[in-house]
Formats: structure tokens, C-alpha cells, sequence
């Protein structure tokens, strides 16, 4: 387990019972305050009219993305995106200005008004289980669910994995890896049997957004420099004008003044 | 929500009371030193210990992880059948039921009115010598068996039924009537055995009864169906209500309560008629294959569509289904089948429906209906034989349920005896980790009965309603803090050992069990040392250590012999789908269909059952499961709601025959029109409960008392009420 080169969990909603062992067990395991939790429970519920239902619930919790949002939004760089997967957060240089809050798609980051000021830690979010995964187990979400919705592993071969299973079960699944592609990649992969945006998943490009703002952003100095350098040319134009035209105006009124000093003259 | 103290407070909490009160502080601590001797601590304390959980009765392996002599978090032991790595959201919570901070960490004397909540703090000797003194004195004057015993299903109940018949009485309440008397009494008489064992590793077509498996949490059976669905196994729930169960389900079947068995009946029907039963099975190992098929002409799928309101033609398809399946089909029984008085037959059904398909002992079968003798391999403290018992049992087994296993009894039966004074009137009870204000229905009455009683003691870790209406509490260790008797699973018997030390003055049953008989003049009974000892004498014949058990958590019992005879425990030794026993006892040899009564056009069927985060009356306290749990709230269907120009989270009054409760309404789409459904558990009316009292409404106040002649099982669906807006 320990030889695993990108950590990432894979979450099959048409597994998952609703249980909430996922839930307790995160608490438990990471002392979450009883009035906070680091693992939700997304999605519809039940839908239809009786007797024709069905349900779609899914549990989520930090995406983990290729490129996070949170990460670029952060002005004090309070997140990293480790190499082997998990986005961490550092409560040390945490400023609280929630940026991330806004920056995440998902609603992950969670703002902690009571421990904020006094402790520093202001966002509340899951870590992957590093006391865990370091130390060859699996996530705390994942080793107790009890109907294996939740699994952890390489992110390829979860990948692999779940194509598999639709490919095995076509009639079951959406024909979809959400987080394969989603915001350029999350490792939180989910298979479904409903729509994702049922499960209360975003509808994100494959392209993540902050990889354009991010882009968009890397040109400020060039683009800095560059319009300096053509506002620098414009004015420098302008003012070359203006001498020129303060110049001739010059000559026009010393020309004015010499007419008009001939006609006094007169 | 009640409650935001944070957890780590209730550590801090816990901490400071238990070295307030903690006189056992002064010893050296026995946990670590045993934990530490085996290796599963370090020198700091630090470290892991399996064990087992007891947050229902699975009884799931466990791994603690401990930190400073405290249990900071659970894992599944993978080495446990029943955990296999995993445990469900309420075996996670399991160190909140320890550090619960409305635990009873002394001993209590009640010094209010009964249900004041008034106690006085006590020492061990003094609460055991009065518990003592009470139950001789009437023992004195009114004879051992006006003592009452309750007690639910737990590893030290050995030794509490060990003290109940030293005692020498013979009413022994356990709140299996409340639960599956209909199931284990049908299979007794059919297999033999009281709960077949299910194997989904072949199965591919599962017939569920209202079995919610999915939030009535076995976790490695319910592990074992999720994968059975994933490989394509296809299931067939039958539930008034679309519970997640259904959800996962390939057909959900919403029938109408009470009439399960019509349907099974049916689907015997086709199978008889058809011949598409596996016929060389039935021949060689069933009573009743000659008759079955004329027994069975009447119930057609057209009949059963009368009852069931399924169509015919899905009833037909199913029972072809279920027979082309052959033996990889599985009826399953079911577990909290006290649902209606013909629950029985329901089960009956059932166990007529694996017969048929052969899946019985068969290679590839999914049931086992192998007589497990289950701890045949331990030892046992040596002890006298017990006084003999002549008084009638006050629940009425046998004299008045003749077919009910004297082991399950007749649990509501025996509070209304205790109303009744009918055949002799009780007058102390008492009571080990057990509420049955809140799980015996009709719960006024059970009020009253207790307001009867001279005397009543209760032992439990927590203020539970049954405590809070008791005279003398004892306190418990919670399971991770003491040992159990030794649990045989298969060809291991895993042990349930400390975790922690004992918060307060908390100490196990097997200690108060011990202390008790002694004061009672039974101390013969109770021949162990300590828990230890107990422990160390069930394990001589197997020639293992202690040490050896607490360093593992378990040890390895030899394998019994498999004889390749395939024999039942029956008195004719086959499977008994006609059954002389039951004739005899003036019932319906064959499984048959009973009418049940039907609400009143402006009634509902109440229903009841289970979410995944509480077990029965025990859990509602645990902070992290309260947490995590549903506002508990009315089922209503959105429709019928709307028609009573109810809306969600309107309050409304619930009445049945017998009580009242006012609670929220949830208008779902998932519960047929004519059901309404409540959770049960919650409602708890003591106050030393502070996470648990005053949330959602409690069933139990509305159930009406119904026993079943033959299995002696509790209708708990064959309520009806009335909706109305508070």
C-alpha cells in the first residue's frame, strides 16, 4: 500500500447503503468537534412517485484535484497538492480569507468560526488519512465501509477499475468516470447509476477552471510590461506630438503675434 | 442537535470523573499490564488490542487503537468473520458508549420517588447488599419465583441465567418475543435449528421478507448481499416501505402488511403445482411432500392477489424465478419477524420455500441448517445442580404456549402477568442491560407494572428509562472496559477483553453476577476468582493460555467431525414442512394462511424498524450516532399527507388503542398510502439521557399487546392509528 505513486479513492453510489460509517469513522479518527464533520451525504434522496422510486445518495468529501482550485486561490499558499495525490492544507499560514471556500466547486473547505482565532486553524477539510496511508492502511472512510462503496488505491488502476465495472454492468452505470476528467482530473473517482448532477455533482470542462486563471494570471507581468511598454510608447508618442504641435503652435503664435504686430504696426 | 460540546471535552470530562471517583486508580492498572505483557502496548501505553464490539449483537471483531490508556479509535478486526476488517457506523461509534457522559460511574440508591431521577451515590457493598437483601426477603416471604429476571442477549448472559436459576425462579424475560419468536420457533419445528446460516457465494436469487438489511446492519452478511447484488444476484424485497434495502433491491414489492405469507403461499403453489421443486430433495429429506401439493392447490396467485394487492401474474413470475434458481436461491428468514400474529406462518413459509429448492445442506446451498454446538469445545466453572423450579412461568411458556422455547418466552406476557397477579403476583425484578419500559409495547402498562414491584435493581453503563425507574443501579463496565464469557464463531472462540481501564467504579456483569450469588448464598454457583479465572477456565480443555488468547483475541477450537450424514434435529429427523408437532399442539400442521385484522378506513398500520445508526433502545445517547443520525420523524406518504392537509415537519398527534405521541411528520414518497412509520428507540423518557431524552417519538407508547399462540411473538405491526395535526 505504501508503494501506491498517486493516492486516490473510488466511490460507487450504486454501493453505497447510506450507512454513514464512512462518516463516524472520519470523525473518530481525525477528533472532529461534534458540531463539525469532514464527510457529507450529497445527492437526491429518494425520487419518483410511490411505487415507481429510486435513490441516489453519495458520500463525499475532499476531491483531491489534479489542479486545485483551492491551491490557486490561496494567496498565502496554505495548500499543497502533493506529488502522490493528496491536497493538503497548512492552518500555519492560513489567513482565513476563505478564498478557497469560493474558489472550490465542490463546497469542500469548511470555515471554522470558533477555533479560527483562537487555535488558527480556519478550514476544516479531509486530509487524506496521511497517519494512515503512511503507515499501510487504508483511509478511515474506506476500511470500515462495510458494503465496499468506498475503495482506495493507484488512481490508474482505480480508473481501470471502474471502467471495468461499467463495461461488465452497462445497464447499471452511467457510462462515466466522474473525476477521470473533471476540473483536469480529482482522486475522488465516483461511478453512478444516476445522474451526476443528481448526486449534487457540478458539470466542470475537462479543462479546470483555475488552469485558464492560472494562465490568465501568468501573463500579468508580461502583459504588465507589455502594455507599459505600449502605454510607455503612446505617451512617449503623444508627448512627442504634443512638443511638435506646442512647437508649430508656438510658431503660429509668434507668427498670430507678428501678423497682428504688423497690423498694429499699420 | 442537543449538545456541541466537543468530543475531546467529554475525553477531558470522562478523564477527571474517573480519577475522582476511581478508587480502582489505586491498583496498578490491570488492563495495560495484561495489554502490555502481550505486546499490543508500548511502554508509553500506546498500541492496538482486538476485541470484540457490542454495539449490537453481531458481534463484530474490533481493533482498538489506544493512546494514553484511552480508546481513541475502532477498526474491524480482519481476522473476525463477522467484522472481516469492517465495522458499521454504530460499532465506529462504539468508544462514545464508552465515553459517554451521562455514564453511571457509582453505584446508585434511589432516595426520590420512582422516576424523580433522585439517587444518592453508593459503594458496591452497600448497593449489592441491598439489591441482595431485597430479593431474599422476598424470596422469603413470596418465594424465589416472585423474583422476575430480564436480560438481553449478551456474552455474560450465561451467567446471568446461571443466577436467575440458582435463584430458583423460573421467570426469565428476555426481549426475544419482541423480536424473532416467529422465525427461530418456525425453524425449530421445520429444521431444527433456531437460525439457519446463509451463504451468498453462490446465490442468485434472493428472496427478502422485509428484511432491511441494508440499515439493520449485519455487517459482514449485509457486506456479503451488497456483493451478491454487484455480481448480479437478483433480489425480491418484500416492504410497505421503500427502505434502502428496497433501494438496492431488483423489485421492490410493496405489500400490504400482514399478508407476506399469502404471497409465499402462493409462490408454494406454483412450485407444488408446477413440479418445479427439486424433487429428489424434497422426497428424501422433507415431511410433507406427499400432501403438499393438494395442501397448497388453494392458494393461487389469483387468491393472493385478493390479499396482497400484487398482481397474480408477478407473484407467478417470481416463484418460477425462484425455482429456475434452483439451490442458489435463498429464502431468508428474516430476524425481527414479530410483525403480525401469522408472523409465524409467514416464517413457515419461508422455511417450506428452501426446502423446496433444495438449497438445504445441498453442495452450492445457500442455508445451513447444521446444529452448530456452539461452545461444546470450553470449559465450565464447576457447580452444583440447581434447585428445582415448580412455580408456572408468569410469560406463560409452556403451560400456555406450548411450542415456545423456554429460552425466548413470552415477554409481554409476563408484564401482564406481573398486572394481572395471575397465576401469583411478582414483586421484584431484576434487570441486566436491558430496557423494557421502552421496548415491551404499550408502555403505560409496563409503567404500571413496574409502580408493582417491592423492589427493582438494574444494571447498565448508562441512565437508561429502565434505570431511571429502578431502586438500586449497578453500574457496568461498557465493552471496552471488562471481559466477557468466551465467544465460540466457527473454528475460533474470540474473546472480549479491556481496552481501558474502567472508568469510576464500573465493574463487569461476570463481577456483579459473582458478588450478587455470593450474597445471596449462591457463591457455589460462581466458582471463578475473578474474570480471568472465568476466562482461564473455559479455555483448559483447549489446552491454550490466557496470555496466548489476549495477544491474539482469539483461540482456535478444534474442528468437529462432519459425519456426511445430512440429518435434522427434528423429531423425525427430516425437514418437517408437515409437522406432527405442531398438530398436537392444536395448530395447522402445514404452513397456512391466517386473516389478519385490517385498520379502519381513517387508521394506519404503524410500522416499525431500524435505521443503520442505533441498535433497538440502547444507542439514541451516543453523541457521535445522534450526530449522524436522521431527525427522527413520522413516515407519511406525500399523497395521503397532503389529502390530511399535512405537511413536512407539521406536528402531529399519533393515537392508537392504547397511548399517544406527538412527533414530526415526514411525507415521503417511500411508504405505502395506508402505513405510517416510526423508528424505534427513541422517545426515552429518562433525563439522565441528555443527548437522547426529549428527541423523536417513542412506538413502544403506541404498540398494543398481541401475542402470537404459537411462536408467543409480539404483533408489532398490527397497530393501527389515527394522524392528526397537534
Amino acid at each position: 500500500m505504501t508503494d501506491i505513486k498517486h493516492h486516490a479513492y473510488l466511490f460507487d453510489a450504486t454501493r453505497c447503503i447510506d450507512c454513514r460509517a464512512c462518516m463516524v469513522a472520519c470523525s473518530v479518527e481525525n477528533n472532529i468537534d461534534m458540531d463539525k464533520t469532514r464527510i457529507w451525504v450529497a445527492g437526491l434522496g429518494v425520487t419518483g412517485e410511490y411505487p415507481i422510486l429510486q435513490r441516489g445518495t453519495m458520500v463525499y468529501h475532499c476531491m483531491h484535484c489534479e489542479h486545485p482550485d483551492c491551491m490557486s486561490a490561496c494567496p498565502v499558499g496554505a495548500y499543497t497538492k502533493a506529488e502522490d495525490g493528496p491536497v493538503t492544507y497548512n492552518p500555519d499560514l492560513c489567513i482565513g480569507c476563505r478564498y478557497c471556500m469560493n474558489a472550490c466547486p465542490f463546497g469542500v473547505p469548511h470555515f471554522d468560526y470558533d477555533k479560527g482565532i483562537v487555535d488558527g486553524a480556519f478550514i476544516d477539510k479531509c486530509t487524506f488519512c496521511p497517519q494512515r496511508i503512511y503507515n499501510g492502511q487504508e483511509p478511515a472512510c474506506v476500511q470500515t465501509c462495510p458494503t465496499d462503496a468506498l475503495e482506495y488505491g493507484e488512481r490508474d488502476e482505480l480508473i481501470k477499475r471502474a471502467h471495468e465495472r461499467i463495461a461488465a454492468h452497462p445497464d447499471r452505470y452511467i457510462d462515466h468516470v466522474y473525476g477521470e476528467f473533471e476540473n483536469g482530473g480529482t482522486s475522488y473517482l465516483i461511478l453512478s447509476h444516476v445522474p451526476f448532477k443528481d448526486l449534487g455533482l457540478p458539470e466542470l470542462p475537462e479543462t479546470p477552471i483555475n488552469e485558464v486563471s492560472e494562465k490568465v494570471m501568468e501573463m500579468t507581468i508580461p502583459f504588465a510590461l507589455g502594455w507599459g511598454a505600449v502605454l510607455t510608447a503612446v505617451s512617449a508618442g503623444v508627448a512627442a506630438y504634443d512638443k511638435k504641435l506646442a512647437l508649430s503652435k508656438v510658431e503660429v503664435k509668434n507668427g498670430k503675434s507678428a501678423e497682428k504686430k504688423a497690423e498694429e504696426s499699420k | 442537535m442537543t449538545q456541541t460540546i466537543s468530543r475531546r471535552d467529554f475525553l477531558k470530562m470522562g478523564a477527571a470523573t474517573a480519577g475522582a471517583l476511581a478508587v480502582g486508580s489505586m491498583l496498578p492498572p490491570k488492563v495495560a499490564q495484561a495489554a502490555r505483557g502481550a505486546g499490543h502496548l508500548n511502554a508509553e501505553g500506546d498500541g492496538f488490542i482486538p476485541s470484540m464490539c457490542e454495539m449490537c449483537v453481531w458481534r463484530c471483531g474490533l481493533v482498538a487503537k489506544v493512546v494514553d490508556g484511552k480508546v481513541v479509535k475502532l477498526d474491524g478486526n480482519p481476522e473476525h468473520p463477522h467484522s472481516r476488517g469492517k465495522l458499521c457506523p454504530r460499532g465506529q461509534s462504539g468508544l462514545m458508549n464508552t465515553y459517554d457522559p451521562d455514564r453511571v460511574l457509582t453505584p446508585l440508591v434511589r432516595v426520590g420517588k420512582r422516576g424523580e431521577g433522585l439517587f444518592r451515590k453508593a459503594s458496591w457493598e452497600e448497593a449489592l447488599d441491598i439489591v441482595a437483601a431485597n430479593m431474599l426477603k422476598i424470596k422469603e416471604q413470596y418465594g424465589p419465583e416472585a423474583m422476575v429476571f430480564s436480560s438481553t442477549h449478551n456474552l455474560s448472559q450465561v451467567q446471568f441465567e446461571n443466577l436467575l436459576y440458582a435463584f430458583g425462579s423460573p421467570n426469565y424475560g428476555t426481549q426475544r418475543s419482541l423480536c424473532f419468536n416467529a422465525m427461530i420457533t418456525a425453524f425449530q419445528l421445520t429444521y431444527g435449528v433456531e437460525e439457519p446460516a446463509r451463504n451468498y457465494e453462490d446465490v442468485e436469487f434472493i428472496l427478502m421478507v422485509g428484511r432491511n438489511m441494508m440499515e439493520a446492519i449485519s455487517t459482514s452478511e449485509t457486506g456479503e448481499l451488497a456483493h451478491a447484488i454487484d455480481r448480479g444476484a437478483k433480489l425480491v424485497y418484500l416492504d410497505p416501505r421503500y427502505t434502502k434495502t428496497a433501494s438496492k433491491a431488483t423489485e421492490w414489492i410493496p405489500i400490504r402488511p400482514g399478508t407476506d405469507s399469502a404471497f409465499l403461499l402462493a409462490m408454494i403453489n406454483i412450485i407444488t403445482q408446477n413440479e418445479l421443486a427439486d424433487c429428489d430433495f424434497v422426497k428424501k429429506y422433507t415431511v410433507g411432500c406427499d400432501g403438499i401439493v393438494a395442501e397448497m392447490q388453494k392458494y393461487t396467485p389469483a387468491w393472493a392477489e385478493q390479499i396482497t394487492g400484487i398482481p397474480a401474474a408477478t407473484i407467478e413470475r417470481i416463484a418460477r424465478e425462484y425455482a429456475a434458481a434452483k439451490h442458489n436461491a435463498l429464502a431468508h428468514p428474516g430476524w425481527r419477524t414479530s410483525n403480525f400474529i401469522n408472523s409465524f406462518q409467514t416464517e413457515r413459509a419461508i422455511a417450506t420455500l428452501n426446502a423446496l429448492s433444495g438449497n438445504v445442506l445441498t453442495a452450492g446451498g445457500c442455508l445451513s441448517a447444521e446444529v452448530a454446538a456452539e461452545g461444546a469445545g470450553l470449559g465450565a466453572p464447576k457447580q452444583p445442580p440447581y434447585p428445582r423450579i415448580s412455580a408456572l412461568r408468569l410469560d406463560g411458556a409452556p403451560w400456555k404456549y406450548p411450542l415456545v422455547p423456554l429460552k425466548l418466552g413470552v415477554f409481554q406476557e409476563l408484564r401482564d402477568a406481573i398486572l394481572t397477579g395471575e397465576p401469583y403476583q411478582a414483586h421484584g425484578w431484576f434487570i441486566s442491560r436491558q430496557n423494557p419500559i421502552l421496548s415491551l409495547p404499550d408502555r403505560a402498562k409496563t409503567l404500571e407494572a413496574f409502580g408493582k414491584m417491592d423492589f427493582i435493581a438494574t444494571v447498565d453503563i448508562i441512565m437508561n428509562d429502565t434505570a431511571w425507574f429502578s431502586d438500586v443501579v449497578l453500574p457496568e463496565a461498557s465493552y471496552l472496559e471488562r471481559y466477557d464469557p468466551l465467544l465460540p464463531v466457527g473454528d475460533k472462540a474470540f474473546l472480549r477483553q479491556p481496552v481501558v481501564e474502567p472508568q469510576g467504579e464500573a465493574k463487569s456483569a461476570l463481577w456483579i453476577y459473582k458478588q450478587l450469588g455470593e450474597r445471596l448464598g449462591l457463591g457455589d454457583f460462581f466458582q471463578y476468582k475473578d474474570e480471568e479465572d472465568y476466562i482461564r477456565q473455559q479455555l483448559k480443555p483447549l489446552r491454550v493460555s490466557l496470555e496466548e488468547v489476549i495477544e491474539k483475541g482469539y483461540a482456535e477450537m478444534p474442528e468437529e467431525e462432519d459425519d456426511g450424514e445430512i440429518t435434522f434435529n427434528t423429531p423425525s429427523g427430516k425437514i418437517e414442512i408437515y409437522s406432527e408437532t405442531l398438530k398436537n399442539a392444536g395448530f395447522s400442521p402445514w404452513p397456512t394462511w391466517e386473516e389478519p385484522p385490517m385498520p379502519k378506513e381513517d387508521e394506519f398500520y404503524l410500522l416499525t424498524g431500524k435505521v443503520a445508526q442505533h441498535s433497538q433502545f440502547g444507542t439514541q445517547n451516543n453523541q457521535l450516532l445522534h450526530k449522524y443520525s436522521d431527525e427522527p420523524r413520522l413516515w407519511m406518504n406525500a399523497k395521503t399527507a397532503s389529502q390530511l392537509g399535512l405537511e413536512m415537519d407539521d406536528w402531529v398527534a399519533v393515537t392508537s388503542a392504547v397511548g399517544q405521541v406527538h412527533t414530526k411528520l415526514l411525507a415521503t414518497e417511500a411508504i405505502r398510502p395506508d402505513c405510517v412509520y416510526l423508528t424505534a428507540g427513541y422517545g426515552h423518557l429518562s433525563k439522565g439521557l441528555k443527548t437522547a431524552y426529549g428527541v423523536g417519538a417513542s412506538d413502544s407508547a403506541l404498540h398494543v399487546t398481541y401475542t402470537d399462540p404459537i411462536s408467543g411473538g409480539q404483533a408489532l405491526s398490527q397497530t393501527f392509528v389515527t394522524v392528526k395535526k397537534a
